[in-house]
């Protein structure tokens, strides 16, 4: 929430302060954003989830209004009810879908058991179209300078040229992974604007590949070597991050990544180890309240895990329904701080500009998207940032 | 007041800031004037006039000021680092704060939300099983038959099961079903088999299908042990449990789904709530199947309690076994009952020794 205390308790600044030597700064505290996503974690619990909407543009907001690209911040406009709208909308869209897709899938299930597995093939479609438009609803409203950025282009085309990609890609065991993100990064960056510049992507699928070709080798290891799984995945989304950052431009503003493999592996152990934590808390947890059931029934112990009353125990399920939600919050808040915010400062700390001045004199054009793509993203479990 | 002592650390009252006109992104550097309106002047004069009723806050880092006025292009935004500035401004503008959710905007999205959940709950507790009860005649037994089709060949996939057809235990079990089919008052269109699989359960698939498994039967020590079990699952089909149970769970599992939003791994907590809502349900399906066995059983003139023996048998060892159909929960209140309801037999066996022993061995010839 915006609470922050104003005006703050410090003597005023110099007149002229000298400009951050770092294009890219972050000025949000770690401790101010943890508050923020604890207090959200325990009214998405009270709310049952429904808060997520608002956190989530809390989340934004404090991020977005923290970044500062040549010493002034960018700001997000979205709003908590224009997501819960989008949701409530793409929930009406949704229904029809799934109950069309279960009336499908009963007459293909006619032929052969089995049968309808294919149609999750059209919701890959929809998850990739609802990508898209999410995209566009962040991106329209994120504003620097007074002026937002906007996207236009087509979601069905983009989510048919994600899927064809996407089939080559299985065909081709990954191999063709970095030209399928490269082509898809063109497509999005082609079709986003700051004010009147125009985005463009310079990143190519071979660069991409030289970087992380030996991480496609070691992925097959890493699945039976599971220790090893967080190194290869940590590197892996350090050179994505790096090539992908390094693409961008807008007009004649480039960006450049100076983001070193090793950067991400350790935020991804820290995530282990706090859910080996909470998953070691929650069995001790769930051994305490089985324990509790089992005393209250009155039988002896062995008797009462015997019977197969004990999977049907109402005070146990609501005890273990209870204790899962505290864990899945507080997983929540682990990754939200680790994979959000942390992994936010990381990148952008590697973030270079040059030829800001092309920016210098944008006029602001574009239109407002509805979030409706944020609401199918909710609906299809596909959300990103 | 001695103001001289004061003055010279301050910046003068119309001290400087950034103003982004929302058209361009040109900063420029502004003096603002505080007159009946804000002023904003720059080189070139006054930019912008704001009312100070409309100037709102927009979101900013911290150690900056950053404002936003309703009657001025939506992106517009002034910035002001100067602290002594930031709250002269402050205090000057009484809705700077209006649109910020405050503690009551809070209060409204948890009531709301609570409100939504008490709603959801109340549907699937009272509105699903009332809906579910009178949608279930209106399903045409066309679709039902169709329904019960494709669980068909996925329990036989699952369980890489067959049809067992050895002549003689066909000829008996068809004969056991006509007698039972008939006491129900179900029509031909039941079908009925014994699969080969050593798993002791029995079901009834939607649109009027029963299937013994052949684990059951080998358990069976007498024929009433199984046509009790056979009567019980054609109680199911009688009152379209299933398809009840269908529209009910499905119901069921929407509503919580949309509850629990997307909070990681919410499958878990949606199939959680849904066993503790649908047992109950289930429960009473099963209690009314019963009685209708034990119904059925005294038509015939046979006894009820040996069916409620053998499920008691085939729980007892703790095997329940795997079926994603589950029917027997079986406990010691259901042979209770079946014991109260009891009745000596009356009427003729329901087959020879000769049939029985063919039963018993019907699936022999496979495996």
């Amino acid at each position: 929430m915006n609470e922050m205390s104003w005006p703050p308790q410090v003597p005023p600044p110099m007149p002229s302060p000298v400009p951050p030597p770092m294009p890219v700064a972050f000025s949000g505290k770690r401790s101010e954003f943890f508050h923020l996503v604890k207090r959200g974690a325990g009214l998405e619990f009270v709310t049952l989830g429904f808060y997520r909407f608002w956190l989530l543009t809390d989340i934004r907001r404090h991020l977005w209004a923290n970044t500062l690209v040549d010493g002034d911040a960018a700001e997000y406009t979205g709003r908590g009810k224009e997501l819960l709208i989008g949701f409530l909308v793409a929930l009406a869209i949704l229904v029809p879908i799934y109950l069309g897709y279960f009336l499908i899938g009963l007459e293909a299930e006619r032929f052969q058991a089995f049968a309808s597995i294919p149609l999750v093939a059209f919701f890959y479609l929809f998850g990739q179209f609802a990508i898209y438009r999410a995209r566009r609803y962040r991106l329209t409203r994120t504003v620097w300078r007074g002026v937002r950025f906007w996207m236009r282009g087509s979601g069905w085309i983009y989510a048919l040229r994600a899927s064809l990609w996407g089939l080559l890609v299985v065909v081709t065991l990954g191999l063709a992974l970095p030209w399928r993100t490269a082509a898809l990064e063109r497509y999005k960056m082609r079709h986003s604007f700051y004010g009147d510049l125009q985005g463009s992507f310079e990143g190519r699928g071979w660069e991409f590949f030289k970087r992380g070709w030996w991480l496609w080798l070691l992925t097959p290891i890493a699945l039976y070597v599971s220790p090893l799984a967080p190194f290869v995945y940590g590197a892996f989304k350090a050179v994505e991050w790096r090539w992908w950052l390094s693409g961008i431009r807008f007009g004649g503003v480039r960006l450049e990544s100076k983001l070193r493999r090793s950067e991400l592996i350790g935020l991804y152990w820290k995530v282990i180890g706090w859910i080996v934590v909470l998953g070691l808390v929650f069995s001790v947890y769930l051994a305490l309240s089985a324990a509790l059931v089992a005393s209250m029934s009155g039988e002896p112990f062995v008797e009462f895990f015997k019977s197969q009353e004990f999977m049907k125990s109402i005070p146990l399920l609501v005890l273990a329904g209870l204790g899962y939600l505290a864990f899945a919050l507080a997983m929540n808040i682990v990754i939200r701080v680790y994979l959000m915010r942390d992994l936010w400062v990381r990148v952008l700390g590697s973030v270079n500009i040059s030829g800001i001045e092309a920016a210098a004199e944008v006029s602001a054009r574009g239109d407002l998207a509805n979030a409706l793509g944020e609401g199918f993203a909710d609906g299809l479990d596909v959300g990103g940032f | 007041m001695d103001s001289h002592v004061l003055e010279t650390p301050k910046p003068p009252p119309d001290g400087s800031a950034t103003y982004f006109d929302g058209m361009s992104n040109k900063r420029r550097a502004v003096t603002l004037r505080f007159a009946d309106r804000l002023e904003i002047n720059g080189d070139e004069g006054t930019l912008a006039a704001w009312a100070y009723a409309d100037i709102r806050r927009a979101d900013s880092p911290a150690g900056m000021l950053r404002l936003s006025c309703l009657t001025a292009p939506g992106l517009a935004r002034l910035e002001v680092r100067d602290a002594a500035l930031a709250s002269e401004l402050v205090s000057r503008c009484g809705g700077i704060d209006d649109d910020v959710p405050g503690r009551r905007g809070v209060a409204a999205i948890v009531g709301w939300s609570l409100a939504a959940t008490v709603s959801i709950i109340a549907v699937v507790l009272f509105g699903l099983p009332l809906l579910a009860d009178r949608l279930t005649p209106l399903v045409p037994e066309a679709f039902e038959r169709r329904l019960g089709n494709v669980a068909d060949s996925q329990i036989k996939t699952m369980f890489g099961a067959k049809v067992c057809d050895d002549e003689a235990g066909q000829k008996a079990f068809a004969k056991l079903v006509t007698a039972i089919r008939e006491s129900a008052g179900l029509d031909t269109s039941v079908q009925s088999g014994v699969l080969s699989t050593p798993v002791p359960n029995a079901f009834a698939l939607p649109g009027g299908k029963v299937y013994l498994f052949n684990g059951l039967l080998a358990k069976a020590e007498n024929v009433d042990e199984i046509a009790g079990v056979l009567a019980h699952e054609l109680g199911h089909l009688k009152h379209r449990d299933n398809m009840r149970g269908l529209i009910h769970n499905g119901g069921t599992s929407f509503l919580i789904g949309l509850l629990f939003g997307d909070i990681t791994g919410s499958s878990v907590l949606i199939f959680g709530s849904r066993t503790l809502v649908t047992s109950s349900h289930s429960r009473e399906a099963e209690q009314n199947a019963d009685s209708f066995a034990i119904d059925v059983m005294h038509r015939l003139g046979r006894p009820a309690k040996p069916a409620g023996e053998l499920l008691l048998r085939v729980t007892g060892k703790g095997d329940k076994g795997l079926s994603i159909i589950s029917t027997h929960p079986l406990t010691e209140d259901r042979l209770a009952q079946m014991s109260r309801e009891d009745r000596p037999a009356s009427g003729p066996p329901l087959l020879t020794t000769d049939e029985w022993r063919a039963l018993k061995s019907i699936c022999s010839a496979k495996i």
